[in-house]
């Protein structure tokens, strides 16, 4: 089946409609699928070798522990050596992702939430193949889930990732400073919602993360149909949060509500980049593409600074 | 405002039913399910048509009555006022922290620095204290807890701005510690700076400070507008020989902490106050560049140079200092047999090579060696000889006025026992492996200066040597600094007076050990000259702010026995006294120091160059709150101290007594609704 998949089924997979993805079912697979084809397009490889590297022999010392001494060596030189290694180092990752009921909305056969489970799914795969720890944590309008960042977790968190129904409306700021106090290690956390708060207390939810030192990558996912608002028919539209009621007659007001989504986007933007958080307003017609090359540059860039 | 019981709040939604059925019923056609309303309830909308209410009053009075009851048992207080009231409460203890780095002499910062503290002085009520403490590389308290603000302005009246750069970490753990001491119930810290990045990134220290429980910080920040400052790089020197002569070719740079870029900036350098060479530069927008100035001749000892800029809006950092000296080689000595040159040939070969430092090295029998060549003498190695008593009694006083010696003990070797207390160890028997396995070198003190060079991995390595023969050694009197694989002492320390003494068990050419003809031999040779001769190259220039034992020259060991006490003098003209044991001197000013040892002629003096922090001059300012929340450990917004503090029982009854007023409101309410319903009623019966 795997094979099938990464041989035929879905080669290509950058081109592939996030809508198939989400009927494939098996998060693990999608992940693979995606990743793998997105990889096989890149021309340099992300793989970095094995996370211990060989560096040198060294003449055994009393003290030493015996456990490391290159027995090979010793059948041949009748010497005890020890071999000694340079380990690299792992980062931490960790996909905070907004459950809240308004991501359970969809208009073209995926929700926002399934698409955020994808690109959930995917860069912990990408993540963990580079092998650093991988973390994750769910939030409405209190922390859901919380898995903590380790290299043995991408299982359970595709596991838990499978599970998540949007249950509760969502708030920002309460989560986001638990969190805060969750992730005391350093590392790069890639916050996925969809923002229905103001830009200002958006920021100020973010900024307790931001100012622990995390380096945040901020995906703004929102519905084709949140973005053109392309309805006809005069209608109640309904709050998927609160359940609040007003009556809509979308010709006369289309035009002004994209002008304030269109302001609202880049409001956050001007605003994330003002703790320099990575922001990008994802649309999920859109393939996964995007959001896995945002992922990658901005990790390009991090090594870039600190070589 | 906030509520007891929250909860019962719900009681409210009751209200909106018959609107809501009102509004829902109106639009029943289709309903369209959003995930929010936060933009389409921001377009106005003009209702089509609404039902008609008739007695609009009635209506409004009986929501008002549910409300205010529904609210009353909700019981709201005001959480804003009632923890302010809690925390305003009682006299203040404040900590003004004023930012005297040099940064501050850029535009109108330290005027506006000034007027910030006189606020913040003025602003004192009766019964507050505060300390006023100049802060930038560390922090002084200028005036310690005081109400009287006569005190507090004199103190500001006598800051000024130093060389230092601007340090915020030591300088609120010091407003931490003189909050803690304090018995005041409010505390406050008011940091006025231009919040420079670098004075908090990449600052050591700056994790482990945190302010005291309750304490607020407010930040002041006296820097506006964009900047633009130009500063010159520390200096990079190429020393080449020439003719005997040494000659140092100055690489200086340009630094462009601006937006536009810049050109034709003249870098000129001067050497004992005469200008030798200018140079044009030009650097990018946040760019740097470098020239490099024809070479000069080092013809004596602290010569003093200078790189210059132009003046801008921040001088400080447009002038570098630096002293240089002509190199001085280490005089060694090798003492070995009459006849036998072999054996200290690898020895010379290694030692030859190498400017820093230059070896001079002198060979020498041991009935050769005088109390002249002891004078001149910096390291002298016994390579393997019998050492008669007068060559021992010679070099056990070198030894004792601060000489290195190295005692190599091959097979020849010997020491007098009546001057054991001279030398790690006597040698002893012979170990020979010859017969069975060459034995190696084992465990290393890689913490020790001899090995340190090769502490990282693939920095030499020693166990590749072999050795057939070492010589055993008693029960060592100093530290071991390497051992062979059978536990036996390969090299031994002891500080003997104010010198140094090794001992390698093993012999220094091919006849017991294969080590001369292995790579790490040369270094090794070099790091062992080096550390017997307690050499240390004389940095070009140091920082203001750092802290230096007091400079001693190491030639002429033996003549400065008079030696009396050291004297400083300062850039500007103040005389330091260092003491001559365990002394240490403070660089506070920037310029050249003179160092003088009185008694001892004017060739004793030694010139130190003192540089401002260059650091400081990249103005990138930091956000402030980012400052605030770091230390305070808290999110921005969250006023620090006041989610802390517990307002008192009394406080908070006075703050949530707001429920009773409004149960009276809506009892009365429902009184006038009763009345005006039953008139609106019997009219109503009357018409019909």
């Amino acid at each position: 089946m795997r094979n099938e998949i990464q041989a035929g089924g879905l080669t290509g997979a950058r081109f592939v409609d996030p809508v198939v993805l989400a009927r494939v079912g098996n998060l693990e697979l999608v992940a693979r699928a995606v990743v793998d084809g997105f990889i096989n397009g890149m021309h340099r490889s992300p793989y970095f070798g094995a996370s211990v590297d060989f560096a040198e022999h060294r003449g055994y010392t009393a003290g030493d522990d015996i456990r490391r001494v290159d027995w090979k060596l010793f059948g041949r030189t009748d010497r005890f050596y020890i071999k000694e290694y340079e380990a690299d180092t792992n980062a931490n990752f960790a996909v905070l992702l907004d459950v809240s009921k308004s991501m359970g909305f969809g208009s073209r056969g995926i929700t926002k939430l399934e698409y955020g489970k994808i690109l959930a799914g995917c860069l912990t795969y990408l993540v963990h193949r580079q092998r650093d720890r991988v973390g994750f944590a769910a939030f409405d309008e209190d922390i859901v889930e919380f898995v903590p960042p380790s290299a043995k977790h991408m299982e359970v968190t595709l596991h838990v990732l499978d599970r998540l129904k949007p249950t509760r409306p969502g708030k920002l700021a309460p989560p986001m400073k638990k969190l805060a106090e969750h992730y005391a290690r350093r590392g790069l956390l890639v916050l996925v919602s969809d923002f229905y708060e103001e830009p200002q207390a958006v920021l100020e939810a973010v900024a307790p993360l931001r100012f622990r030192g995390h380096d945040m990558i901020v995906f703004h996912v929102l519905d084709p149909a949140e973005i053109e608002f392309n309805y006809d028919q005069a209608s109640a539209f309904e709050d998927l949060e609160s359940g609040e009621q007003i009556p809509v007659v979308p010709e006369s007001l289309a035009e002004q509500y994209r002008a304030l989504i269109r302001e609202h986007s880049e409001a956050l933007r001007s605003k994330f980049s003002e703790l320099r958080i990575d922001y990008a307003l994802l649309n999920t017609s859109t393939p996964l593409d995007q959001a896995l090359f945002k992922y990658l540059s901005m990790r390009e860039q991090l090594s870039r600074v600190k070589r | 405002m906030g509520f007891v019981a929250p909860l019962i709040l719900a009681g409210l939604a009751a209200l909106a039913i018959p609107v809501l059925i009102h509004l829902i019923q109106r639009e029943r056609k289709r309903v369209v399910e959003f995930p929010s309303l936060m933009f389409l309830s921001r377009i106005p909308y003009q209702s089509v048509r609404r039902r008609r209410i008739r007695d609009w009053a009635l209506l409004a009075m009986r929501l008002a009555a549910l409300a205010l009851i529904v609210m009353a048992f909700a019981r709201p207080f005001f959480k804003r006022d009632s923890l302010a009231a809690a925390t305003q409460q009682g006299a203040r203890e404040a900590v003004i922290l004023v930012d005297t780095s040099y940064s501050m002499e850029y535009g109108d910062r330290w005027t506006r620095a000034r007027a910030a503290a006189r606020d913040a002085i003025s602003g004192l009520s009766a019964g507050d204290r505060a300390s006023l403490v100049f802060f930038s590389s560390g922090a002084e308290v200028a005036v310690r807890s005081s109400a009287d603000r006569g005190r507090l302005d004199a103190g500001l009246a006598s800051a000024a701005t130093g060389p230092g750069a601007t340090r915020f970490a030591p300088a609120i753990k010091l407003a931490a510690s003189l909050l803690a001491e304090s018995a005041l119930p409010r505390r406050e810290i008011v940091l006025i700076s231009d919040f420079q990045r670098r004075g908090w990134e990449q600052t050591p220290g700056r994790d482990d400070v945190k302010l005291p429980e309750r304490t607020v910080l407010t930040p002041v920040d006296v820097a506006s507008g964009e900047t633009a400052n130009l500063s010159v790089t520390p200096v990079s020197l190429q020393r080449t020989r020439f003719e005997n002569h040494d000659r140092i070719a100055v690489t200086a740079g340009l630094v462009n902490h601006s937006t536009k870029p810049v050109s034709g900036v003249q870098l000129s350098l001067e050497v004992d106050g005469q200008s030798i060479q200018s140079l044009p530069a030009s650097a990018a927008p946040g760019g740097s560049s470098s020239v490099t100035f024809a070479p000069f001749t080092v013809a004596s000892r602290n010569m003093r140079a200078s790189v210059k800029l132009p003046d801008d809006a921040l001088k400080r950092d447009n002038v570098f200092h630096f002293v240089v000296s002509p190199s001085e080689p280490v005089r060694v000595f090798v003492i070995g047999r009459a006849g036998a040159e072999r054996q200290s040939l690898y020895l010379a070969r290694a030692l030859a090579i190498g400017e820093s430092p230059r070896v001079e090295l002198v060979t020498r029998t041991p009935t050769a060696f005088s109390d002249a060549d002891a004078r001149q003498a910096a390291v002298v190695i016994l390579n393997d000889i019998q050492a008669p008593d007068d060559l021992a009694d010679r070099l056990a006083r070198f030894v004792r006025e601060g000489g290195g010696l190295l005692l190599a003990t091959g097979p020849q070797a010997t020491w007098p026992a009546r001057l054991a207390d001279v030398v790690p160890a006597l040698p002893g028997d012979l170990i020979d492996r010859t017969t069975t396995t060459p034995s190696r070198l084992g465990a290393l003190e890689y913490s020790h200066p001899v090995f340190e060079l090769f502490r990282a991995p693939r920095s030499g390595d020693f166990s590749s040597a072999r050795f057939y023969g070492y010589r055993a050694t008693g029960q060592p009197a100093g530290q071991v600094l390497a051992r062979f694989d059978d536990g036996t002492p390969a090299l031994l320390e002891r500080k003997t007076g104010a010198g140094r003494v090794l001992m390698w068990t093993s012999s220094l050419d091919l006849d017991w050990n294969d080590m001369p003809v292995k790579p790490v031999f040369l270094p090794f040779v070099h790091t062992l000259a080096k550390y017997l001769a307690d050499y240390a190259e004389a940095p070009a220039s140091l920082t203001v702010g750092q802290v230096i034992p007091a400079p001693r020259r190491t030639a002429g060991r033996g003549s400065a026995t008079n030696r009396g006490g050291t004297i400083a003098i300062a850039p500007s003209g103040t005389r330091v006294s260092v003491e001559t044991e365990d002394g240490a001197l403070e660089l506070n000013e920037q310029g050249f120091y003179d160092v003088r040892t009185q008694g001892a002629g004017s060739d004793s003096a030694t010139a130190l160059a003192a540089n401002v922090d260059l650091g400081e001059s990249d103005l990138t300012p930091l956000d402030a709150r980012e400052l605030a929340a770091a230390v305070a450990g808290r999110a921005p917004g969250e006023i620090a101290g006041l989610g802390a503090a517990r307002p008192s029982d009394d406080a908070q009854a006075q703050a949530q007594r707001l429920w009773w007023y409004l149960l009276v409101a809506g009892g009365l309410l429902l009184a006038g609704e009763t009345l005006l319903s039953n008139r609106l009623s019997q009219s109503g019966a009357r018409v019909s």
